[in-house]
């Protein structure tokens, strides 16, 4: 039989398949911020709301660019249904905290991508995603420094306005 | 026209020359091309079988099925949609299966 798969498209199946579970990933990271947003906008750390309003369309902007990879490959990219989306936060801190965790689960997600990729030699996918790999240090770094400022400033009373003021 | 996987109730065909498969859905035949089949293969994943044995969730235990952009439309029970699961997944890996085989001889 001949590759039809092949012929039709430049990826293998199970890149597709791992990449379209990217995009409901990369689709809820982007939601997930919007609600970090909403929380820091209704409590007045603007800085902060800004700051996850920008991450927002960072994190579509990813999915997009996913979804237009797949397309132009000749697949089949499928648009995320999201839902369950946390709104309930304690503090700011803990906002940050919940942030890293996302990056983390979205940096482990594409090194398990890049992994399949080079198993099945679809390395079309694997120089693809190369991007994202050094977008997710960046990600992970910066929500780091901004958990350090919680360390130095401490918690208390002004400490979180002035972290707030200090976030860009 | 080659048989990549035959179900109780369905078959998938290859046509090498047309590059395209043919699922023969008992009433009629319909030609799929690979983004098709592709989008087959979505729909009948996210089809919740659990909510079949649920009467509150699926009263009558029938689904509707719209391919090729709703050029056909089909109507299936829990068994049918077992066997159309069993028969996509299955085609998929018949599939995977040949291409590895034939890399390796």
């Amino acid at each position: 039989m001949k590759d039809i798969a092949r012929l039709n498209m430049s990826i293998k199946v199970t890149s597709l398949d791992a990449l379209n579970d990217q995009i409901q990933m990369e689709g809820k990271a982007s939601s997930s911020y919007l609600a970090m947003a909403s929380w820091c906008d209704q409590n007045s750390y603007s800085g902060s709301a800004a700051l996850f309003y920008r991450q927002a369309s960072e994190e579509r902007e990813h999915m997009m660019k996913i979804f237009k990879f797949i397309n132009d490959c000749g697949g089949n990219a499928i648009s995320p249904e999201i839902s369950n989306i946390n709104h309930d936060f304690s503090s700011l801190e803990e906002i940050f905290e919940t942030a890293l965790e996302q990056e983390i689960a979205v940096t482990k997600s594409i090194n398990k991508i890049i992994s399949l990729a080079k198993k099945t030699e679809d390395y079309a996918v694997e120089n693809f995603l190369q991007w994202f790999v050094k977008e997710q240090l960046e990600e992970e770094k910066s929500m780091r420094d901004i958990l350090d400022l919680f360390e130095v400033m401490g918690r208390e009373g002004i400490a979180i306005k002035l972290i707030d003021e200090r976030i860009k | 026209m080659k048989v990549v996987f035959r179900s109780k109730f369905y078959t998938l065909y290859q046509s090498d020359k047309e590059k395209c498969h043919y699922l023969d859905m008992d009433q009629k035949t319909i030609k799929l091309s690979f983004c098709q089949f592709l989008a087959l293969r979505t729909k009948v994943r996210n089809i919740a079988i659990e909510d079949h044995f649920d009467s509150d969730l699926n009263k009558h235990g029938f689904e509707i099925l719209m391919l090729c952009n709703k050029e056909h439309l089909f109507i299936l029970n829990t068994l049918e949609l077992l066997d159309l699961k069993s028969l996509v997944e299955c085609s998929f890996m018949t599939i995977d299966i040949d291409q590895i085989a034939s890399r390796t001889i």
